[in-house]
């Protein structure tokens, strides 16, 4: 896509119009790609104006308490240090949903997993232990799978879930640490299943680096890039 | 009707970024200084898109709940507090709106046609600012498709539902909003 429909793209998504896979698109142009995420801020703050031109109407009286409600079943994610600018991004919107899981009633439960995968390991050689884990949410912001990098480069994936893989789809895996380079493929699957992630031929995974998956056509997308729907994502975080 | 209904002051954008700034901390009486300065300015713009009540205040429930926990993403360097918070919002809105396929709103548009002359694309053109870029520019556009940018903005309609809205084929809606977009641009630069 050239420049110049790359910025019609970023605006036609700020102003609301775009479908199927063109908002696709531009969703994930935003999280993975730094000049159109500065194209669509370039436009927000072009049409921002239009907001104020809206009638105030007064909130019912309940909802503060809702909200406060809300609040107290999730304490606020607290900030963290970046190595990257803060950007309003996925990344961001992911750390935030992680702290509103942590706070959920799945908390316990992904917790016991963590527990679980940390207690097992530690049993063994230190090599086995897992340095990184990332929790790949749906976008429903709910936990769908575990991504383990353990001391020794080897990583797995862990489904929580099963997926729905239609005919003639298969699920394919990637990972990004670099937005120069895009995401790379970590091999497909055919259901949600756990599996050895192949990270060998990849410079070592860090902190911060995403993982997801996503519904291709069978064999894997062609373009060497993510073209179907994003099932699930997360970013590593250090384990303690 | 002229001037702007919500709060557009100087000291609120100050405001605003130092109650982010709170909530990324944690205190939540940040986090109730930004509902008491724009939640019925939200609920406004909410309704705009949902023109449902429950699914307004829906959005705005989920709004701060992302504000919550995202405040410590908000970069003052990247733009205006406001525009950060309504584009939570607006992506929330428009969420809720695809999500909710509407049925029953689709007949809404119908019989809506029509909303309140208060909500027409020229009333919500002529509340904005005449020092800024954005009247003076959207002005510059034929009349028929200022109004097709603006009603996009406001009621978070697709292509496909402008084309209908405006009894137009959906090629010649594309290219209005592209060329129009390009005028804006250029104009705003």
């Amino acid at each position: 896509m050239r420049g110049e429909d790359l910025d019609r793209l970023a605006a036609e998504h700020v102003l609301g119009l775009l479908e199927g896979e063109e908002a696709a698109l531009a969703e994930r142009l935003v999280d993975e790609d730094e000049a159109f995420a500065a194209q669509v801020d370039g436009w927000r703050a072009r049409f921002a104006e239009l907001d104020q031109t809206a009638r105030p109407e007064q909130p019912s009286a309940g909802l503060w308490d809702r909200i406060a409600d809300t609040l107290s079943e999730a304490p606020p994610t607290p900030a963290r240090p970046r190595a990257a600018p803060a950007r309003d991004n996925w990344v961001s919107r992911l750390w935030g949903d992680l702290g509103f899981w942590r706070a959920t009633g799945l908390a316990g439960a992904a917790a016991a997993l963590l527990l679980a995968v940390g207690l097992g390991l530690a049993l063994q050689a230190a090599a086995r232990k897992p340095v990184l884990i990332a929790v790949l949410m749906t976008d429903a912001n709910e936990p769908a799978g575990v991504v383990n990098v353990l001391a020794d480069g080897r990583a797995e994936l862990r489904p929580l879930r099963s997926l729905d893989v239609p005919a003639g789809r298969v699920l394919e895996i990637w990972t990004l640490w670099d937005r120069a380079r895009g995401p790379v493929s970590l091999g497909t699957l055919d259901a949600a299943r756990t599996v050895p992630l192949r990270l060998d031929n990849l410079p070592r995974t860090i902190p911060n680096q995403l993982f997801e998956i996503t519904l291709e056509p069978a064999g894997g997308s062609t373009t060497g890039r993510p073209t179907g729907p994003i099932l699930m994502k997360g970013t590593t975080s250090a384990a303690l | 009707m002229s001037g702007t209904f919500a709060g557009a002051k100087p000291s609120d954008a100050r405001d605003l970024r130092d109650a982010l700034r709170g909530c990324a901390a944690g205190d939540r009486a940040s986090l109730r200084l930004i509902y008491d300065l724009e939640s019925p300015a939200m609920i406004g713009v909410a309704m705009r898109i949902l023109r449902r009540r429950d699914l307004a205040e829906e959005a705005v429930h989920d709004t701060f709940m992302r504000v919550w926990q995202k405040a410590a993403s908000f970069d003052p360097a990247r733009g205006e507090a406001r525009s950060w918070l309504y584009a939570v919002l607006r992506h929330r809105a428009l969420n809720i709106l695809r999500g909710e396929k509407r049925t029953d709103q689709v007949e809404d548009f119908d019989t809506l046609g029509l909303e309140s002359e208060d909500e027409s694309p020229e009333a919500c053109v002529a509340r904005l600012s005449d020092e800024k870029a954005l009247k003076r520019c959207l002005e510059q556009l034929e009349p028929a498709r200022r109004n097709a940018i603006v009603l996009a903005y406001v009621q978070g309609l697709t292509h496909g539902e402008l084309a209908g809205r405006l009894g137009l084929p959906l090629g010649t809606v594309k290219s209005w909003i592209r060329r129009s977009l390009v005028t804006l641009k250029e104009c705003m630069a």
